[in-house]
């Protein structure tokens, strides 16, 4: 169950929500999985990081967001 | 000092340039804390930024702080012995109630000392935050609204009844009353004031007054707050060998 506390009135906040996310897949790097985000060919966004040891989540290309050369 | 500082990076200056623009873009901060690094910063510093995301993914125009990353991030820091202390900068319009929840409750059971700076606002959810750190400031200028769940609350997945919104709201009612100086019968006045707020109930707080209620602690800036951390670890680097 999701409870919103916020001041931005809710439809604002959530516009967009019934589009369609982009797909998602999980890549294997160095020992780490990270949900990734397909941009094209030769690069992924990182959704988020998937590991039990807290010190992969300081590690800059983990940050949601990171772009990942996948080469 | 160390004779490696540029890791290689085929891009050089460029592609630093690129990172932290996509850092400005992706979190709203500059850069990202850093792993255990030759030359670990003794203060670490956490932005809670735009809406705190929980159990649903916002859509992409919100700017959100994402907790199931902020909180195996505070666990590092509280595990390594290098980081002597987090600055817990705000800048939230809320979010999330039991995302926000989890992570007041992980700083306020952090051993590392921890201070908070409201900067812009700490809205909604972001007034436990702000209270759950050790010591807390807020600038002059930053605004807290303190309303009622009901102002815009989204219940998702239970039947909306006013029991249950209203034992949402005494978690959150009691985080703050057990960790700041506020008096129980000021902070429900202030949260079901009439007359404030256009939309709704509540009160909004700018700078000052959030200090005179007992709320925050402390007027002040960057400045106050780490020369705040640096003293609450001082016995720590007397006793140490620095």
């Amino acid at each position: 169950m999701t409870v919103l506390y916020t001041i931005v009135p809710l439809e604002d906040v959530l516009e967009g929500i019934d589009d369609d996310p982009a797909p998602t897949m999980v890549l294997k790097l160095g020992g780490l999985s990270l949900e990734v985000e397909q941009l094209d060919g030769f690069q992924a966004k990182v959704v988020r990081l998937l590991s039990t040891d807290p010190e992969h989540y300081l590690l800059p290309h983990c940050q949601p967001g990171a772009v990942i050369d996948l080469k | 000092m160390n004779g490696q500082e540029q890791p290689a990076t085929p891009g050089g200056s460029g592609s630093k340039d690129k990172a932290v623009l996509q850092n400005i873009k992706e979190l709203g901060q500059i850069s990202t804390p850093q792993a255990q690094e030759p030359e670990v910063q003794p203060f670490h510093c956490l932005t809670i930024i735009g809406q705190i995301e929980g159990h649903m993914v916002l859509p992409p125009r919100n700017k959100t702080t994402k907790y199931e990353h902020v909180i195996p991030q505070l666990v590092a820091i509280e595990q390594n012995p290098k980081i002597k202390g987090l600055l817990v900068v705000l800048n939230t319009v809320g979010g999330d109630i039991e995302a926000g929840l989890a992570i007041a409750e992980m700083l306020h059971t952090m051993k590392t000392p921890t201070v908070s700076l409201v900067l812009g606002g700490g809205h909604s959810i972001g007034a436990p935050i702000a209270v759950a750190a050790d010591y807390s400031l807020i600038s002059a200028t930053a605004t807290m609204t303190i309303h009622p769940i009901r102002l815009s609350g989204l219940v998702i997945g239970v039947p909306q009844t006013y029991e249950y919104l209203d034992k949402m709201q005494e978690r959150v009612t009691r985080f703050i009353l057990e960790h700041s100086r506020v008096k129980a019968d000021v902070l429900r006045e202030m949260m079901f004031r009439t007359g404030e707020l256009v939309r709704d109930v509540g009160t909004v707080l700018v700078g000052e007054e959030a200090v005179r209620i007992g709320l925050i602690d402390e007027v002040g800036g960057l400045g106050v707050a780490l020369s705040r951390l640096a003293q609450m670890i001082e016995p720590d680097a007397e006793g140490g060998v620095q």
